[in-house]
């Protein structure tokens, strides 16, 4: 085992490059070009594991060893950014419990039937969050609800389905709210599991965003939550990505992407909705719909 | 206006079909809507175009329209977004009668940002005008040329009588990293209007007497002042070796002691300043050594390209701090709990395993890694039980094995005498494999009776433990496990004959090479080259032109160790798909000087960039003056940068830098 003070393996920037581009084919994340120190760090404890001397054998290991899928998991797992936390972006979730769930309340009277996706939902606090909203409108008990999580690192699903969590995922997260859908784990130091009947509303599954077909394993869809997933992708990984979201969401279904991303230059499959107090995307309904989108 | 007739404008110019005929006329009307959301996909439809270039003309003419403040700023960003393609028109414009056009032209230039434009903006320096001159200084900065024309050009404007221009130059001087000598920069220091920007430009200095004078701007009253000098020091810090960053830690600490309030305002800046400001933070954090510093050090860690400098603050913060914040991990965001937990790993000590032993029953994803590590670290046998218990984890066990490893390093006869019990009582993959490492003759029997388990992982995990351990018997072991029903089994009974290498073990690798399971075939491959297999050459020649380009890279790797390659055979995994291949024929060419040379120069031409590169690094190597005309013309071609920077070493190495 390397001691803390040997300096660790460097990352040439040509082995950048082919571990960049490798990933990159995989999984369309993109890792950029500042970040090569990130992805040095980030891959080191690998080369550890594997007893590998450099990246250059790493990035052949990868690509010939027998093991190189479940490595190009983890390679992808521990590059991706799982950071997450309840009630992320209040905002957004706001216009959702305000306007959306009444709208979605009317529209789905019939069938009293409600499914939400959270497509990159990391270790389930979005999933869970959804359900949380939807439990507190108080809107849709007795309906057939269903919220999908779906990611592409197993180990975050693991975690989203024990369901309990620490202090930094419960940094936002309004503590009426807490009270309410949470029990203490016994023995678990302060940590808190998600109640029973919220995660009767939830199941979580591994999906690769970008993998032709692997979206078939989702049915159609009411909302998609895809928040804070694809600042990592490439245009056209992102075109892929919302060309499945579109036909994932029945005509009229909403697509929730973070604050900080937009569908410029990307896709005019959505329109964009403008709420009282945030942004939506809304996959066109096929006749013009009566409503501009402004209430 | 109708937020309903503003989306369909926005949708249509978004739809917009670039080949088609009117797109340019489209665009350019598009830039004048009355949205700023329509301009702004107007301004970004230009570079989609056709001929892009042809937009040039006509956008440079919008910049020319007074009264139109919008469309002028949407053709100014499209202009940008064009890139190099605009540099003509851009150039023209810098000549233009109206001194707002020059002036439009430098920005312009400054945010294109490209180094061909420099030698234009350091002409348009004598611009009759002043505020040409002053945006032309700023612009100067943006394009990046780093080089002595543009430093020269901009030094001699430190000291003109315009306080704008005084800025502007050292601005751009400090973003290149072209800082002025320390007797230029000092003086302005007393120049309030220039102040923050010459403590910027401290970070760049070189000179022994910056230090003090940039301690000094850390106690500032100004804000401003403060986050400058913090600038600077996180600069400073970068650029000095580790071995001097104590001198350099000693002086700051020297500045900063005697202020009550610094912890609060290094708290500050960690919270809320810029990336740059951070990182100067963190060095003075690190510097100043004060342990009530640590949580915000540790949250700075939030930002990735921080989490070297938070690390280091924290290992200066000391131990201490350090078990304190073991406390606090499971509160931190992921990314700084990485940082903070690497420092946790490195400082660990007998004392922290109270601490650790808390995290592992958390359960979110690497904080248990990271708590076995520690454990590994710890020098205590306290460790040594809760290691064991993990072994059969399949999360953690490969792990908690290498932690065993280290933990064995100091104790290693405990480390092996419990091992062995706990392996006896329940085997584990990882527990075998450790064994393998730590384990001493006693282990054996054991080891060989797993190795007739009936869980295959098992069986595969003694092998290797026992060709590890050296033991007698092992080639024997390893020769009846090739006819295991399991492919992981006789892959690691082919690593085994690898190692311990026998006298059958040729006509045994022969057979493997032969396996239908590729992971097999591939450590036959590295095996043979292990253990000297001269009988496996045919098969193995016969590899490297095959289709898999994994088991092609092996044979090239294997055969070269066995001295048994030819040029022929370079020849050949030269034109083989796989860049990996052909590059490692190159490298393994290395003997066979002249001949690899001509392949390298074919090379040059290659599809792939990685393979370009190498060729490159091989003709720098290997040729002598003869291949300068190659790697001139190669340049000359060459898009890509890297192997443009590859080909520029190979053009110095000959002589002709
Ligand atoms: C930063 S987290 C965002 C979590 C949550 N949506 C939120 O906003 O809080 C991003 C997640 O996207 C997942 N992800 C990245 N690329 C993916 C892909 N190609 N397919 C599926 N999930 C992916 C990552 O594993 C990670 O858990």
């Amino acid at each position: 085992m390397a001691a803390f003070d040997e300096p660790r393996p460097q990352m040439s920037p040509e082995d950048f490059r082919l571990l960049r581009d490798l990933v990159h084919a995989h999984c369309g994340i993109l890792v950029r070009e500042d970040m090569q120190f990130v992805m040095e760090r980030r891959l080191a404890p690998r080369l550890e594991a594997l007893g590998l001397e450099d990246f250059r054998a790493y990035y052949r290991f990868l690509r010939y060893a027998p093991e190189r899928r479940a490595e190009l998991e983890a390679a992808v797992e521990a590059l991706t950014t799982h950071e997450t936390y309840f009630y992320r972006e209040p905002q957004q979730l706001r216009a959702l419990s305000d306007e959306l769930l009444p709208q979605l309340q009317r529209k789905n009277a019939r069938t009293r039937r409600l499914r939400f996706w959270s497509a990159g939902c990391s270790t389930g606090e979005e999933a869970y969050t959804v359900a949380m909203l939807l439990k507190a409108s108080g809107r849709f008990e007795g309906w057939d609800v269903e919220v999908y999580g779906t990611d592409i690192s197993r180990r975050v699903l693991e975690a989203a389905r024990r369901a309990e969590y620490g202090p930094s995922s419960m940094r936002a997260i309004p503590p009426e709210v807490q009270q309410r859908f949470f029990v203490p784990v016994s023995g678990g130091a302060g940590r808190l599991r998600v109640r029973e009947d919220v995660r009767a509303w939830v199941s979580f599954g591994q999906l690769n965003l970008l993998e032709p077909g692997a979206a078939q394993l989702v049915p159609q869809v009411d909302v998609v939550l895809c928040r804070n997933v694809m600042i990592y992708f490439d245009p056209a990984a992102r075109r892929q990505v919302l060309r499945v979201f579109h036909d994932k969401l029945v005509p009229g279904g909403y697509l929730l992407l973070g604050h900080s991303e937009n569908l410029l230059n990307l896709s005019a499959d959505f329109e964009l909705v403008h709420l009282r107090t945030d942004l939506v995307y809304r996959r066109p309904e096929p006749i013009a719909p009566a409503t501009g989108g402004r209430p | 206006m109708s937020a309903q007739a503003e989306e369909l404008r926005y949708q249509a110019l978004q739809q917009l079909d670039p080949a088609a005929r009117g797109a340019l006329e489209a665009l350019l009307a598009g830039l004048h809507d009355e949205s700023w959301r329509v301009r702004r996909i107007a301004a970004e439809g230009f570079a989609r175009l056709a001929a892009p270039e042809r937009a040039v003309a006509p956008l440079v003419a919008v910049l020319g329209e007074r009264g139109e403040t919008g469309a002028r700023n949407a053709a100014a960003e499209a202009l940008v977004r064009l890139g190099e393609r605009a540099l003509p028109g851009l150039r023209g414009l810098l000549a233009h009668a109206d001194p707002d056009q020059r002036k439009f032209a430098a920005d312009i230039l400054g945010q294109l940002g490209s180094a061909r434009a420099a030698p234009d903006l350091v002409r348009a320096l004598a611009d009759p005008d002043l505020n040409v001159r002053v945006s032309v200084a700023e612009a100067l900065g943006g394009v990046g040329a780093r080089d002595e024309a543009t430093a020269g050009a901009l030094r001699p404007l430190l000291s003109s009588p315009e306080a704008l221009l005084r800025l502007a130059a050292l601005e751009s001087l400090t973003r290149l990293g072209l800082p002025p000598p320390l007797g230029v920069v000092a003086p302005l220091l007393e120049d309030g209007r220039l102040r923050a920007s010459a403590y910027r430009a401290l970070g760049f200095v070189e000179e022994p007497g910056a230090l003090p004078l940039l301690a000094r701007g850390l106690a500032s009253a100004s804000r401003a002042v403060r986050e400058a000098a913090l600038e600077a020091l996180g600069a400073q810090a970068r650029r000095v070796p580790p071995a001097q960053r104590g001198a350099l830690e000693a002086s700051v600490r020297g500045a900063l002691e005697g202020d009550p309030q610094v912890s609060a305002r290094l708290t500050e800046a960690l919270e809320t300043g810029e990336l740059s400001v951070r990182a100067g933070a963190l060095a003075a954090a690190a510097a100043l050594k004060d342990p009530a510093l640590a949580l915000p050090v540790a949250r700075a860690g939030l930002e990735e390209r921080l989490a070297g400098e938070v690390a280091h603050a924290l290992r200066q913060l000391g131990p201490e701090a350090c078990d304190a914040l073991a406390s606090h991990l499971v509160a931190l965001p992921p990314p700084a709990r990485a940082a903070v937990g690497e420092v946790l790993v490195e400082v660990a000590s007998p004392a922290c395993i109270g601490a650790v032993r808390g995290l592992l029953s958390e359960t979110e994803p690497g904080v248990r890694e990271l708590a076995v590590r520690a454990l590994g670290r710890s020098r205590s046998l306290e460790a040594l039980p809760l290691l064991l218990a993990l072994l059969s984890d399949p999360d953690l066990g490969a792990g908690a094995g290498r932690a065993l490893q280290g933990l064995s390093a100091g104790l290693q006869v405990p480390v092996r005498e419990a091992l062995e019990r706990a392996q006896e009582r329940e085997p584990s993959p990882a527990g075998l494999r450790t064994l393998g490492r730590v384990g001493g003759s006693g282990a054996l029997p054991l080891l060989r009776r797993s190795a007739r388990s009936a869980d295959p992982a098992l069986r595969a995990a003694a092998l290797e433990a026992v060709a590890e351990l050296g033991a007698d018997g092992a080639a024997e072991l390893a020769r009846y496990a090739l006819a295991d029903e399991a492919a992981a089994v006789r892959r690691a009974a082919v690593r085994a004959l690898g190692r311990v290498g026998s006298a059958q073990a040729e006509a045994l690798l022969q057979r493997a090479l032969r396996d239908e399971d590729g992971g097999v075939r591939m450590a036959a491959v590295e095996a043979a080259g292990e253990c000297g297999a001269q009988g496996c050459v045919p098969l193995l020649q016969a590899l490297v032109a095959g289709e898999d380009g994994g088991l092609a890279w092996a044979a090239l790797a294997a055969l070269g160790r066995l001295r048994a390659l030819s040029p022929a055979l370079l020849g050949a995994a030269a034109r083989h798909p796989d860049a990996e291949v052909v590059k490692a024929a190159l490298e393994a060419g290395a003997p066979y000087t002249a001949e690899v040379a001509v392949l390298a120069q074919g090379l040059l031409g290659h599809a792939r960039w990685d393979v370009r590169a190498a060729a490159a690094r091989t003709l720098a190597q290997h040729a002598g003056a003869a291949a300068g005309p190659a790697l001139e013309a190669a340049l000359a071609r060459e898009p890509d940068a890297l192997v443009r920077e590859a080909l520029t070493q190979a053009l110095g190495r000959l002589g002709r830098g």
